[in-house]
């Protein structure tokens, strides 16, 4: 058997130096469209965390006028706690809305200074049982006595996660229509080195070898330039990781919710590697379907 | 060894390539196929390495069902069987020796078999010599003497041999038909399709002749032509 591993290695690398300008295409297609699909899978699980920590968060805040009365609050306030509609809430005071401002501004003093902590107005942050309940709840609170404005973030939410989405199928048609040539590039190479060693497989097959035997080198010839492909994505996935981790430590308030992890780069990476070693195999054997008719 | 009951085989076009033909070689026997082009020789050969299946009939080899056999099996058979050409089909890019040893590597043959076969076999031809050699060095006796080497180094049962003498001089072909001579000697049954009148005439084995398809003559140590 180790004879028989020289054997494939051999020819394998023999193969695959032959045709060394179509081997090189099929790899780098290979790295582009699996770059392509890895980096969109990496953009969308930073979308995921972005938009987990916003669906545990708040969907609309019911902002009182300036100084609203003692009943006002408390009326609504009883109106949440009967709403079945309603998860939880949270009351923000003046004196907490204005701590929020200064987190929010810190780095800009001269707005911070210039607002007086008694003109902001007191606030409910409510979650609903269910994000698409929001608007029904906005529409229950807009206009009580009290209230000034319902806010809720799900338009804009809903508007960037649509935008996201989009974005997200266009690039992975893209990724696959690349990952398709990179197929159609490793069923030619395959063809290809069928057609320079169509003689040997001749007396292969007139001496007896199994179809398997002559199946490997190739099939093995396939996977290689998937695999290295792939290996290229991977690196690339990880670098763009790297990259964008930064970029999110950098950033400020909202965005530091999208954060990806070294985990999500490795498990994509790795579902990376078995596409193009996947697309290697098919492509090597289409490409030897019709070794047959030597 | 070898037995065709009732054999049909016709090409797309209707083209009948053999007729209902059935005929029995025994173990060891040295068989002449001979007949005008397009009598069906080489579908004959063919036929026995299942490169083609036969529309009806039986066709036995080494105790095979050739026709009914599963394709996965095909290889199995061939072990079984050595082919010979008139083109040689060496192949370039290697040496006398890699030529040989090409045939037992691709069966999975372990390397200690194939160094201790490979010069044997070259012995047995006559290119003891020559193992370093590649085709383009060689002459076309030789070059032939190289692909006889590759087809019997895995002691197959049967030889079969198209037009093997057909690019040689008579004196170069003569020298291979020694070689095939002491082949079938080691009990190796041969087949053999030819147009060579002289060679057939010299060695006087059993010759099949065959025309449009369907065999018109039998003979134990026949002669090429019919016998006036």
């Amino acid at each position: 058997m180790a004879f028989k591993l020289d054997y494939f290695a051999r020819e394998t690398f023999v193969s695959l130096r032959r045709n060394i300008m179509m081997t090189l295409a099929g790899i780098l297609t290979v790295a582009v469209s699996l770059f392509l699909f890895g980096g969109v899978l990496l953009l969308s699980r930073m979308v995921d965390h972005g938009t987990a920590r916003w669906k545990e968060g708040v969907e609309l805040e019911i902002f009182f006028v300036t100084d609203p009365t003692q009943k006002q609050v408390q009326d609504i306030q009883a109106e949440l706690d009967d709403a079945p509609s309603v998860k939880s809430y949270r009351f923000i005071s003046k004196q907490k809305a204005y701590d929020l401002f200064r987190e929010y501004f810190k780095d800009e003093p001269d707005l911070i200074e210039a607002v007086d902590p008694e003109t902001l107005p007191p606030s409910f942050r409510v979650i609903p049982e269910d994000p698409a309940l929001t608007k029904t709840i906005a529409a229950q609170f807009e206009g009580r006595p009290g209230v000034d404005q319902v806010l809720t973030a799900e338009e804009q939410v809903h508007r960037m996660l649509r935008a996201i989405s989009w974005i997200r199928r266009l690039f992975f048609a893209i990724s696959g229509i690349l990952l398709a040539s990179s197929l159609f590039l490793i069923v030619n190479t395959i063809r290809l080195a069928t057609f320079a060693r169509r003689h040997e497989i001749q007396i292969m097959k007139l001496v007896g070898a199994t179809n398997w035997f002559i199946r490997i080198p190739f099939m093995l010839e396939g996977l290689i330039q998937g695999a290295i492909g792939a290996g290229l994505a991977f690196g690339a996935v990880y670098g763009l990781q790297q990259i964008l981790s930064d970029l999110v430590q950098r950033s400020e308030g909202v965005f530091q919710s999208f954060f990806i992890t070294t985990g999500d780069a490795l498990g994509i990476g790795f579902i990376v590697l078995a596409i193009g070693a996947f697309v290697g195999v098919v492509g090597s054997a289409i490409g030897l379907r019709r070794f047959l008719d030597v | 060894m070898i037995t065709l009951e009732h054999v049909t085989k016709s090409y797309k076009g209707d083209v009948v390539a053999l007729r209902d033909v059935s005929v029995e070689m025994k173990k060891g026997e040295f068989v002449f196929l001979v007949g005008p082009s397009g009598s069906g020789k080489s579908t004959f050969l063919r036929l026995l390495l299942r490169e083609e299946l036969p529309d009806t009939g039986r066709i036995l080899v080494a105790g095979r069902d050739v026709a009914r056999m599963s394709s996965w099996k095909v290889p199995y058979l061939r072990r079984n069987i050595g082919t010979i050409f008139q083109d040689f089909k060496l192949l370039a890019g290697k040496t006398v020796y890699e030529n040989v040893a090409f045939a037992l590597e691709v069966i999975g043959r372990p390397r200690h078999v194939i160094e201790s076969q490979v010069p044997q076999i070259l012995e047995l031809v006559g290119l003891a010599e020559k193992g370093e050699r590649f085709e383009y060095e060689l002459s076309g006796g030789e070059q032939q003497r190289v692909s006889i080497a590759r087809a019997f180094v895995n002691r197959p049962l049967i030889l079969l041999a198209d037009e093997p003498t057909g690019n040689l001089d008579p004196a170069t072909a003569e020298g291979i038909m020694r070689l095939l001579d002491r082949i079938n000697r080691t009990g190796t049954t041969v087949v053999m399709a030819t147009h060579d009148e002289g060679i057939v005439n010299t060695m006087r084995r059993r010759v099949i002749e065959l025309d449009r398809g369907m065999i018109v003559r039998d003979q134990a140590r026949g002669v090429y032509g019919l016998p006036a």
